[in-house]
């Protein structure tokens, strides 16, 4: 079934070569976007990740390397819809207590199992609502999924769950795995979570820590004719610096969320052959905010919040950090490109430091002697170098208005427990994502009353009944319309209480060599399957 | 000799078990002390969860227990040699640590190897010509880059001989799909580390060269090689059997010493150059909090270290018959 | 070696005199964004060493960096021999049981790969100045206590032990007083190995991202020049020329020192 090459596959092969053929010979003309099939494409790694089982950990690192080999019930296609993959029908009920998904015929994994339904109601009772981190949220109320055939699973929910939240949640939590390989082994110690085993266009081929990960072409893909690479190598190369090296040298094809420093895409983009695009990260916006802790007599003040507020730049935080790729001044936690639910009907604020002072003035904290007026301590979070460069910013900016700022830093695990557990700051510089759906990682940033010890989530001490409200009914809202209109709302309680202060979105940026074709082609471009990703010979 | 060379070599071993369990209690103190804990690092991985996710994990990985109960749990997994499973790699500790100890064992000997002989060539050099300015010249130069941080001369050097001459590859232990033949693929691998270990080399030679220098102009002086000089031996054999032999004493209890500091070393250059080795997963074991793997590394490390002062000893012992069965009794580095 | 003390020791004087002066020669926060990005060094004389991507003045920071490395070197120097004289003398003078508990934990700490440790601790407490100065002591004393308890052996039995005995001294004051003075010769030949040491440590771990973010340090310049170094490459390349002869010097002066004090130790021939 794997050693001969489908006789279609064959002739498409041929047909490509003499298009291309004839394409290069004739002067001057556009060669012909014929994919190509054949090559090797060598990507650098984003990390190495603990965990390559995508249904246990969503996340970018892990989608980015698994996503070619687990594949979703749907992806996101470029018009902001949904690509139907392993799922090609779906729908919810009017109740909001099922929801129906019909499967696609003939797909196999790649061990030459079929795929069925049973892999996808295990999959779902028993990883993505137990064990997967974004599934416990969208999941938390599945009762039961029934497969009344092979190719139809109904996902029974025990209150009132959104179609919409589903649908938007399909690309990053609905990853199947096989029931075969999994079922009665211990599923977070699976030998398979290293090599996964998915129904995807590549096969996971090899692992050699600390050097690379290796996927090989999956002969018997259900989509005909694709992939149209041999290989995929995603070399690891922690160095930023040697990412850029290779790129020039040849040595990799493509880096992908912005590896590349920024300082060097102006160079890269210039050179014949390289190009830099930051397209296709729609569907993955961060946001930098600044998150006070309302434990703080100053901090619990709306108007020290606001003027706080005024006093940051947030332009030139995207001039100066983000050098103008892929970022934006923020005016919310829902950014600009979620067009479904983003609204601009609530307070917006400018850089204002004039404003600012004044306002800290009636607030109550007037500058003692005319030097400073409170002190805080500011933890940035070391995710990223624009996120620890953006509180060297805000330090000098609230130093100008008369706060005094003392920068605590600490490694990833040290700035989730201070942060997140203990409560020790004042600020913090945060990265939260926007993952399609308010629901899924952002309204958990606003709601009040939550324990201790959950990172990722209202730690500030900020507890509004209205907009607790607000979230709760979102979350069981069944009627679409009715739903984006609560997070209109959601979004205007934000705008004016400004319990976090949004400062930047952005998204990230791709190097690649031209010779790589299809890229940035759907907005979740890097962590989706590359099955239509071809590269031109040299 | 054979006898009691194995004998030597289990005292030595024995003597060495309390070491380690001090390290290992070491190790689970300051990670106890550590803020955050292996769970927090993988959510700072993953992104978020909802309420329960950290505290289902916490379960899962055994966090939750009291800080006793978790002493006491590792300290049976260190004695039984058994260390568990390791979160940040999602390998058990061993595996994930023997597959990256054959790296960091070649950069670190062909290192080791590399400055000792650098260094104790330029330092007879250096010794035989006096308070010449090129005595002058090469300790000046072996100081200078021992001033040098090792993470920035690699750095200088990737950008030079890497990225501008293109002489060496960029980065990893070898080329992917290259030959697979023993030959090809060994020098593939020694093209590879060449630029590391010279680098590491470089930054150590320095005390080599000073030691054999010292050394040498001492025994050059002392009585038995006047003897040998005034009976007619002629002047080559002198120096290389009489003085340069006896000076490299010195040299080679230091290769002991050095160790430790050079595998601290080869963590820095790990990182500079990709190399997959111990250096590199001592980062990522801190930086996830993984106790198992820290342990794991130190243990590891600690070990090898160990043993390299042993295989020291045992070349002290072989260079200088005088003291050989003293020394096999005693060892020289108590 | 004359001329290369007299070199280092004139390089270490202009080093303090910039630390100490940098408030006033480059006054501000040098961590503050002042100009565009990543001017070149020598061409505007506003910045003589140019501006780094964020547009940080790269001379600023080269000043007050100076300050970190050398408090931290001589701290953590002084705190790594403090306590090798301290472990030293005790397990030389008081021998027996408590020798050997001593030595053993020297050993321990002389096996462990010394900057995996230091690594974890930075990592474990936090990366604070006090911190770092703590993990590179921490590293680093095994090499003193063992010289000194050496020293301690020899001149335990000498005769002037004997008459501060028989004279009455409690022990602690015959180990203190009176040996430690003669058994501190050797450790003068340390003091420059272990400052430069602690000096490259330092660098080492702010280059790995732990150390003070408050405050510039010419290692974390180097970590912060490595994301540009295509574009860039003065901005790795002047701190670590700055670390390099630091470092450098201490060792020239360390050598010269070394030889007017312990001119038959057979390391200064």
């Amino acid at each position: 079934m794997h050693s001969r090459p489908h006789p279609r596959r064959r002739a498409l092969t041929l047909w490509s070569t003499v298009a291309l053929a004839a394409a290069i010979s004739l002067p001057g003309s556009v060669v012909a976007q014929e994919p190509v099939t054949g090559g090797t494409l060598v990507v650098a790694a984003d990390s190495e990740p603990a965990n390559l089982n995508p249904a246990i950990a969503a996340s970018n690192g892990v989608f980015f390397v698994s996503s070619k080999v687990v594949e979703p019930l749907a992806e996101m296609a470029a018009d902001g819809g949904l690509k139907p993959l392993l799922a090609t029908e779906w729908m919810g009920s009017d109740d909001g207590l099922t929801f129906t998904v019909k499967l696609r015929e003939g797909v196999t994994w790649h061990d030459g199992e079929p795929f069925t339904s049973a892999d996808v109601a295990f999959s779902a009772m028993e990883v993505w609502k137990p064990l997967q981190n974004l599934g416990r949220i969208v999941f938390a109320n599945l009762e039961a999924v029934d497969t009344p055939d092979d190719l139809t699973a109904v996902f029974r929910f025990s209150a009132p769950t959104p179609s919409q939240l589903i649908e938007n949640a399909l690309p990053a939590i609905t990853s199947v795995i096989p029931r075969h390989l999994y079922e009665g082994t211990d599923i977070a110690t699976n030998e398979y979570n290293l090599k996964p085993v998915g129904t995807g266009p590549f096969v996971f081929t090899e692992y050699r820590p600390g050097e690379l990960f290796r996927l090989t072409r999956n002969e018997a893909y259900w989509d005909e004719g694709k992939p149209y690479l041999d290989e995929i190598i995603f070399r690891v190369l922690p160095d930023p610096a040697s990412k850029a090296a290779a790129l020039e040298t040849g040595d990799i094809h493509l880096t992908a969320f912005s590896a590349v420093p920024l300082t060097d895409l102006e160079r890269l983009d210039a050179i014949d052959g390289l190009s830099a695009v930051t397209e296709g990260y729609d569907g993955i916006t961060y946001a930098i905010s600044l998150d006070p802790n309302h434990r703080r007599a100053e901090l619990a003040d709306p108007k020290v919040r606001q003027a706080l507020r005024l006093a940051i730049d947030p332009q030139l935080i995207v001039d100066t950090i983000f050098l103008g790729y892929g970022a934006t001044p923020a005016t919310g936690h829902i950014p600009r490109s979620a067009t479904e639910f983003y609204s601009e009907d609530k307070p917006l604020y400018t850089y204002d430091p004039a404003a600012a002072e004044a306002l800290l003035d009636e607030a109550g904290y007037p500058r003692i002697d005319g030097g400073s007026r409170f002190a805080v301590r500011l933890r940035p979070a070391p995710f990223f170098a624009e996120t620890r460069a953006t509180g060297d910013y805000v330090r000098q900016a609230l130093e100008a208005i008369g706060i005094d700022v003392e920068i605590v830093s600490a490694d990833a695990p040290g700035h989730i427990q201070a942060v997140y557990t203990d409560h020790d700051f004042d600020l913090a510089i945060n990265s939260p994502v926007y993952r399609n759906d308010p629901a899924i990682s952002t309204t958990i940033l606003f709601q009040g009353g939550l324990p201790d010890g959950v990172p990722f989530s209202n730690q500030w001490g900020y507890d509004d009944p209205k907009m607790n409200q607000v979230i709760a009914d979102a979350a069981t809202e069944v009627d679409p319309a009715a739903r984006v209109e609560l997070y209109h709302e959601f979004q205007r309680i934000a705008a004016e209480d400004l319990p976090i202060i949004p400062l930047v979105e952005f998204t990230f940026t791709t190097v690649t060599n031209d010779r790589v074709h299809n890229v940035a082609n759907n907005p979740r471009w890097a962590t989706s399957s590359w099955a239509d990703t071809w590269l031109a010979p040299e | 000799m054979a006898r009691g060379t194995g004998s030597f070599i289990l005292r030595r071993l024995v003597h060495a078990v309390p070491v380690i369990l001090i390290v290992a209690v070491g190790v689970f103190l300051l990670l106890a002390a550590a803020p955050g804990d292996a769970v927090d690092a993988y959510l700072a991985q993953t992104g978020s969860g909802d309420t329960g996710f950290a505290a289902q994990l916490r379960q899962q990985w055994g966090l939750d227990e009291s800080l006793p109960v978790r002493f006491l749990m590792y300290m049976e997994s260190v004695v039984t040699l058994d260390l568990g499973w390791s979160v940040a790699v999602s390998a058990p500790v061993t595996e994930a640590i023997l597959v990256r100890l054959p790296s960091t064992i070649l950069l670190m000997t062909s290192a080791i190897l590399l400055a000792a002989v650098l260094g104790s060539v330029l330092g007879a050099v250096a010794a035989m010509r006096r308070g010449s300015p090129l005595d002058g010249t090469i300790t000046t130069i072996g100081l200078a880059l021992n001033a040098m941080p090792g993470f920035w001369l690699g750095l200088i050097f990737i950008v030079v001989f890497v990225v501008g001459l293109g002489w060496f590859p960029l980065a990893g232990m070898s080329t992917i799909d290259g030959p697979t033949d023993p030959v090809g693929h060994a020098l593939d691998i020694a093209w590879h580390l060449a630029l590391p270990v010279i680098t590491l080399a470089l930054t150590y030679m320095a005390l080599y060269m000073r030691l054999m220098r010292g050394a040498m102009i001492e025994t050059r002086a002392s009585d038995w090689v006047r003897a040998a000089r005034a009976r007619g031996l002629p002047s080559g054999r002198i120096v290389r059997g009489h003085i340069a032999r006896p000076a490299l004493l010195p040299v080679v209890t230091m290769l002991g010493l050095q160790a430790g500091a050079m595998l601290g070393g080869s963590v820095v250059i790990e990182t500079v150059f990709a190399i997959p080795g111990l250096g590199s997963l001592a980062y990522i074991a801190v930086s996830r909090r993984d106790l198992p793997l820290v342990a794991g590394v130190v243990l590891a490390g600690t070990v090898l270290v160990i043993v390299i002062n042993i295989v020291v000893d045992l070349a002290y012992a072989r260079l200088d018959p005088r003291v050989a069965d003293e020394r096999v009794r005693s060892g020289p580095n108590r | 070696m004359r001329l290369g003390g007299w070199i280092g020791a004139t390089w270490l004087l202009v080093v303090t005199l910039v630390a100490i002066a940098a408030p006033l020669l480059a006054p501000g926060d040098p961590l503050n964004l002042v100009a565009r990005p990543l001017i070149a060094p020598f061409i505007n004389p506003g910045f003589p060493f140019g501006t780094d991507q964020l547009g940080r003045d790269v001379t600023a920071m080269l000043m007050h960096g100076a300050r970190v490395s050398l408090v931290v070197g001589l701290a953590a120097a002084a705190g790594a021999i403090g306590i090798g004289i301290l472990v030293g003398t005790l397990a030389g003078f008081l021998g027996g049981r408590l020798d050997t508990t001593l030595m053993r934990i020297t050993e321990a700490f002389q096996t462990v790969p010394t900057f995996i440790l230091a690594l974890a601790m930075v990592s474990a407490l936090g990366a604070s100045t006090g911190n770092v100065i703590l993990a590179i002591a921490i590293s680093s004393w095994p090499a003193t206590a063992r010289l000194v308890r050496a020293e301690v052996l020899s001149l335990r039995q000498r005769d002037y032990v004997d008459a501060a005995r028989m004279a009455g001294l409690r022990p602690f004051d015959i180990a203190f007083r009176e040996i430690l003075p003669g058994a501190l010769h050797p450790v003068v030949a340390l003091v420059g190995v272990t400052v430069g040491g602690a000096i490259l440590v330092e660098s080492a771990l702010a280059f790995l991202g732990l150390s003070d973010p408050n405050l510039v340090s010419w290692g974390g310049m180097i970590a912060n020049g490595r994301a540009v170094i295509r574009t860039a490459p003065s901005l790795v390349a002047i701190p670590g020329i700055a670390v390099a002869l630091t470092v450098l010097s201490v060792s020239l002066v360390g050598d010269a020192l070394g030889t007017r004090l312990a001119p038959r130790s057979r390391a200064y021939a």
